[in-house]
């Protein structure tokens, strides 16, 4: 028996290795109608055409080799399997790049199914849950716009401020720093409280799945050792490097990550800011700022990369096909938040510095009315991928879940396992020759494209 | 009639350049044959002009033709059915499979000519043909009456259909239907699955709308409440006998005996009735048990269409119980399932409760990933229906589908593609366990190896098992056929009880010549395609008319106006052919001799190998005939040592398996002549003792498979071949000639690569045992 052969053999039982060989006790299965429909309404219209073919599994750059995604939730998603798609890890760990829908043979868009699952976790985990309800379904919309308009109308009214300031056109005569901090402050706490609950709930639920489907130990979850994880995932995410493994589309990759950087950018200008008025008082890092400030010039930078960002986002949209992926309510919704911001926000400085007089303080208003639905609609919107994503990323470290470029560089790095003895007949010396080099390219083959097997020996 | 024979020899094709056409005149010559001529390219109209002119000015009645093989160009070479045409294949057969001896290569002592081995196969070749030319007469059709009314048993949706093609296509059909009314399961459905595009929804079935056709149409008679009783006669003269279904007439073909049967009368003294019947001293008009009584009241037909269909699967005792059958009431098939939802809506039988998740297996399971017995790839379509009936029922429902296979052919695809779009219906691969009560009422069912990736249960309120369509011909003889071989088909086991013939050549065939299978009867099939089917045989039952009616055969020997012919003064009545036949078509009359029915006749001459008082013949095709080709061999010296092996090749597979090796270019042994017959089951055993009497030391006789996977197109031909040739083994003993000398070897068409090889090593056989001592005597 050549290593070939031994090799295959191995990648072989790797890849069947999903059931344990002895006969499990059989689990209850109790498809929920109502869910298959909301993921249907979700964007998942389509994952009733699946027929397992698990092209999609095969074809995705990140998912792992054992139980590879998305092709099992295509059909826990058609039998309404709600506990096991809002609990799963591996949804998470699709960078939605669409490989998958492209070649599936029946239009079934696996991709969109597992945006719709994320969509629907959001809702599941949204705390209070009626939040998540309000956020995800387009009838409620005008709501969502009017409570931050009704809340900024009501803090000027309040205080006293509801007019439009005379002279030059200075914002805080507008609306004071200190109304803008008060309610910021609340809204963002609150969001950080509710972000809090949902994401406590998500990680022990997808912690559970995890035990139940087999990539993960039954032990309780050591926090510290969690934590040590996600914080190694880290440079992976700003980096973006999942995402560079992803073919479909390369398009996403670039402008996801101007939109990511300029988000960061300006989280840590904003940051700043509030630190040297009330904290550090250090005027010269305090807004109002000057051009050649530091902090404005990374402001600037910050939001132009955002603006290109988010116009590549909405061109990349429009050039994808329809076939591949269709975009949802609660993609418009983030879409048009972000687009709001970022226009907004260059127009209130514009304006500010054209002094454009009541024209500058309507766009500042808008500005404080988009930045406001961000804030408080986070938790609940599409924008708390940011937490849920990076929370099961790092999951997915701490439970050594291979996926993409770990799962390469694992393979690479490992050399094959002392037990697979070679054992050549010596048929004469040309032959042995040419099976000494033929069995030393199949180990070469086999790290390509059995990483996973590796891991396994590991463990 | 005196016969004028001229022979013609092609140049064409590579003749010329390896043949000495001086050579093969002086055959003609050596036989006085005059005319004798030679042109470069035969089938040229030039070509066949010069024949013609011979026949008209000349005289000529019988044509030889030394040119390509008699597979090709037969409709160049017809000079009309007067006119005896004898091919002799100098190409396909000589020269394109056959090399002049190579510088090096080993040759017989004093064989300087390369092309000597070659010119002496050709040159046999013709002096054989003109053996058998001079004793082959025209063929006289055999004339009879023809009644032109095709009968069609069974008034479902292949009957139905079959009688309104034949009835388009101008003739007279009667449809007899047991049941009071036609349409069969066809009619007793809720919904069909969708038989016009898009294909995507279930649709009203379509028998609806056949039945009113056919009713309308006037040259179809439909006749319900009525069953066959017998069925007499042959091709063309069916004689019908009907009764009231369920009731038994004097008219029914008693039923044969089995051997064991026969031998438990005969211990008892009692003496065991023939063929099924009375003694025919007690059989009386009024007491006609005896198939030889003909009913003076019997209605004619001309073709029968046998278009019985199906019935439910009847689980055995204990059946399925794994999957609950039989231990409670809500596990049911998918018959029983449709006629609740034909009768109104889907309930719960053992409360009457409505349904509220239903759960359709379909494949029994217990290690074997085979659907149910008789599914096809219909029970498959039909659990996507039904499944789709529970959720139109109930929008609240669910309808789960175990399966291990999805059989949804060709255009049924887009069915299968809508019926998932259905959210509450849940499908998945699996192995169904168990079906077991939940304790609350409703059903528990277990399955692994599920595409969940793991072993699952649900509840679920009822059951329903994929069960298929048993063929009405597994358990009934269901013909009624007043032949001495007995009434049904025979050896239909081989097919699992389907009434078929070797379908995979001959669809709609049947042993039994003039009886057409449509429909479910021949294999499970869905609606759509039983109606395709029913054209199918009702074309079949119209050639069978229409050739009987020009005395030629149907099939496969279309066309073939021959037929066996009986020199009855000296038959001993052995029986060996009545009972060899395959297609039945021998009875015996009052004396015990055999009584023939050209009609069923396929002139596969099987009769003829069989006699052993030689007295069959068919007018280009006899003992004689194949015997003077034999003779005609010349056997050149033992110290000459060039063996010489006769090859019968069965004109079916083998013989254009050789010619395909001759278009292929491949060669084989020089020192074989090959004579074609029509099936090595009409090989007569005197032929061997002709060959070897003769001085040839083999003969080789290659044909196609028998077995359970037969091919042979005559069914058992090339099966009786061999038994008879395993008897020949003792004969050759005796005469201190070795057995080996005598082979059979199966083939299939395909295989024609392989006969180089096989001849070759029979040849080396050959030269091991040495030349025939008989040389020369």
């Amino acid at each position: 028996m050549t290593e070939e052969s031994t090799v295959q053999e191995e990648s072989q039982a790797a890849v069947e290795n999903e059931a344990p060989v002895e006969s499990t006790p059989a689990i209850l299965v109790e498809p929920d109608l109502d869910f298959v429909r909301e993921l249907k309404a979700a964007g998942g219209d389509t994952l009733k055409k699946c027929f397992q073919c698990a092209t999609c599994s095969v074809v995705c750059e990140l998912a792992p080799e054992q139980k590879p995604y998305p092709r099992k939730e295509m059909i826990y998603a058609q039998w309404g399997l709600k506990d096991r798609l809002v609990n799963s890890v591996d949804v998470w760990l699709c960078h939605y790049c669409n490989d998958c829908s492209a070649h599936c043979p029946r239009g079934a868009r696996p991709g969109d199914t597992l945006r719709a699952i994320r969509a629907m976790s959001f809702r599941h985990f949204a705390f209070p849950n009626f939040m998540g309800k309000v956020v995800g379904q387009a009838k409620y919309w005008p709501i969502m716009v009017a409570i931050p308009v009704v809340v900024l109308l009501l803090g000027l009214l309040v205080t006293g401020h509801f007019h439009i300031p005379e002279g030059a056109v200075e914002l805080r005569e507008f609306f004071p720093l200190y109304l803008v901090d008060v309610i910021f402050i609340t809204f963002t706490a609150l969001a950080i409280v509710s972000l809090g609950f949902g994401v406590w709930n998500f990680l022990q639920g997808i912690h559970a799945n995890s035990i139940s489907e087999g990539y993960a130990e039954d032990k309780p979850l050591v926090m510290g050792d969690y934590v040590k994880s996600l914080i190694s995932m880290i440079p992976t995410i700003l980096l973006h490097n999942k995402f560079k493994l992803c073919i479909t589309n390369r398009d996403r990759y670039q402008s996801h990550l101007l939109v990511f950087l300029g988000f960061i950018g300006l989280f840590i200008v904003t940051n700043i800011g509030f630190l040297a008025l009330y904290i550090v008082r250090v005027d010269f890092l305090a807004p109002p700022y000057s051009f050649i400030n530091p902090v404005k010039l990374l402001a600037l930078a910050s939001g132009v990369a955002l603006l290109i960002g988010i116009a590549l986002v909405i061109s990349n949209r429009y050039k994808e096909k329809a076939a591949e992926s269709t975009t949802t309510y609660l993609d418009w919704c983030l879409i048009l938040a972000i687009l709001g911001i970022v226009v907004t926000g260059f127009l209130t400085w514009i304006s500010r510095v054209a002094d454009a007089g009541w024209f500058a303080y309507v766009i500042y208003f808008l500005h404080l009315v988009c930045v406001f639905y961000i804030i408080a609609y986070l938790p609940y919107s599409k924008l708390a991928h940011l937490v849920y994503r990076t929370v099961a990323m790092g999951y997915a470290a701490y439970i050594n879940r291979p996926f993409g470029l770990q799962a390469v560089a694992a393979g690479a790095v490992a050399a094959p396992a002392p037990e697979v003895a070679l054992t050549v007949e010596k048929p004469g010396a040309e032959e042995a020759a040419e099976e000494v080099e033929a069995s030393a390219e199949a180990p070469a083959e086999a790290e390509e494209e059995q990483p996973a097997e590796e891991e396994e020996k590991k463990e | 009639m005196e016969k004028k024979l001229g022979v013609y020899i092609c140049q064409g094709c590579g003749l010329q350049e390896a043949l000495k056409t001086d050579g093969l005149e002086g055959i003609a010559a050596e036989k006085n044959i005059e005319p004798c001529r030679v042109h470069p390219i035969l089938c040229s109209p030039e070509g066949v002009d010069l024949i013609k002119n011979d026949i008209d000015n000349e005289g000529v009645n019988t044509v030889v033709i030394a040119a390509c093989s008699r597979r090709v160009l037969y409709d160049v070479f017809n000079f009309g059915p007067g006119l005896v045409v004898e091919r002799v294949n100098l190409r396909e057969g000589v020269v394109w499979s056959h090399k002049p001896i190579q510088e090096g290569e080993e040759a017989p002592p004093d064989v300087e000519d390369p092309y000597e081995l070659i010119q002496e196969m050709a040159e046999d070749y013709l002096r054989m043909g003109i053996a058998k030319a001079q004793r082959t007469v025209p063929a006289e059709p055999y004339e009879a009456e023809i009644n032109r009314k095709i009968l069609v048993m069974g008034g479902g949706v292949s009957g139905l259909s079959a009688a309104l093609e034949a009835s388009k296509a101008g003739y007279e059909v009667t449809v007899v239907e047991k049941n009071k009314e036609v349409g069969g399961y066809a009619a007793q459905l809720r919904k069909q699955t969708p038989w016009a595009a898009p294909y995507e929804a279930l649709q009203e079935p379509i028998i609806d709308k056949i039945i009113r056709e056919v009713e309308a149409h006037p040259k179809i008679d439909i006749r319900t409440s009525t069953e066959v009783a017998r069925i007499a006669g042959a091709p063309g003269m069916f004689d019908l006998t009907f009764k009231d279904p369920g009731t038994k007439s004097k008219w029914d073909v008693p039923r044969q005996l089995t051997v064991e049967e026969r031998e438990e009368l005969e211990k008892a003294g009692e003496e065991a009735p023939e063929a099924g019947a009375l003694k025919l001293e007690d059989a009386t008009p009024d007491n006609p048990a005896s198939i030889l009584v003909e009913n003076p009241d019997a209605e004619r037909f001309g073709a029968v269409v046998l278009a019985t269909g199906w019935k439910p699967y009847k689980p055995a005792q204990g059946e399925f119980e794994h999957l609950g059958y039989g231990a409670s009431p809500n596990v049911v098939t998918n018959v029983a399932f449709e006629e609740m939802a034909a009768a109104g809506k889907i309930s719960r039988p053992s409360d009457g409760q409505p349904v509220q998740s239903v759960a359709f297996i379909q494949s029994p399971g217990q290690g074997s990933d085979e659907d149910f017995p008789f599914a096809a790839g219909v029970t498959s379509m039909v659990a996507l229906k039904q499944a789709k009936y529970v959720r139109d029922d109930n929008p609240k429902a669910k309808a789960y589908i175990f399966y291990q296979h999805m059989r949804t052919l060709g255009q049924n695809e887009y069915f299968y593609k809508s019926i998932q779009d259905d959210d509450g219906i849940f499908l998945t691969k699996g192995d169904v366990v168990s079906v077991a009560g939940n304790g609350d009422g409703a059903l528990v069912l277990e399955a692994d190896d599920t595409l969940l990736g793991q072993r699952i249960k649900v509840n679920v309120d009822l059951v329903v098992l994929a069960t298929g369509m048993v063929p009405t011909t597994r358990d009934e003889p269901i013909m009624n056929l007043a032949y001495r071989q007995g009434r049904g088909f025979r050896d239909l086991d081989l097919f699992d009880g389907y009434a078929d013939s070797n379908f995979i050549c001959f669809p709609y065939e049947t042993r039994r010549t003039g009886i057409y299978a449509v429909g479910t009867i021949r294999r499970s099939m869905s609606i759509p395609e039983c109606i395709e089917d029913a054209a199918g045989a009702a074309l079949k039952a119209i050639q069978c008319i229409e050739s009987a009616n020009r005395g030629q055969a149907v099939h496969p020997r279309s066309g073939d106006m021959t037929y066996p012919d009986f020199y009855f003064e000296r038959c001993t009545q052995c029986k060996r052919c009545t009972e060899e036949c395959p297609f039945g078509a021998l009875d015996d009359d009052v004396k015990g001799t055999p009584l023939t029915n050209p009609t069923r006749c396929r002139r596969c001459g099987i009769c003829l190998g069989a006699c052993p008082e030689r007295i069959i013949s068919f007018v280009d095709y006899s003992i004689d005939n194949i015997a003077s080709m034999i003779k005609a061999i010349q056997v050149p010296e033992e110290d000459e040592e060039k063996p010489r092996v006769v090859i019968l090749a069965c004109e079916n597979d083998a013989y254009p398996a050789l010619d395909i090796c001759g278009l292929n270019g491949l060669t084989y042994s020089p020192y074989v002549r090959i004579i074609p017959v029509r099936c090595l089951g009409s090989v007569n055993v005197v032929w061997i003792k002709d060959s070897l009497s003769k001085g040839l030391d083999g003969i080789l006789m290659i044909g196609c498979k028998y077995g359970d996977d037969y091919q042979c197109h005559m069914i058992k031909g090339s099966e009786l071949a061999d038994i008879r040739m395993d008897k020949i083994g003792e004969a050759l003993k005796s005469l201190a000639l070795e057995k080996e000398r005598v082979q059979q070897v199966e083939i299939a068409i395909d295989e024609y690569d392989k006969l180089p090889g096989i001849i070759g090593e029979f040849m080396e056989t050959i030269e091991e045992v040495g030349p025939n001592p008989f040389k020369g005597f």
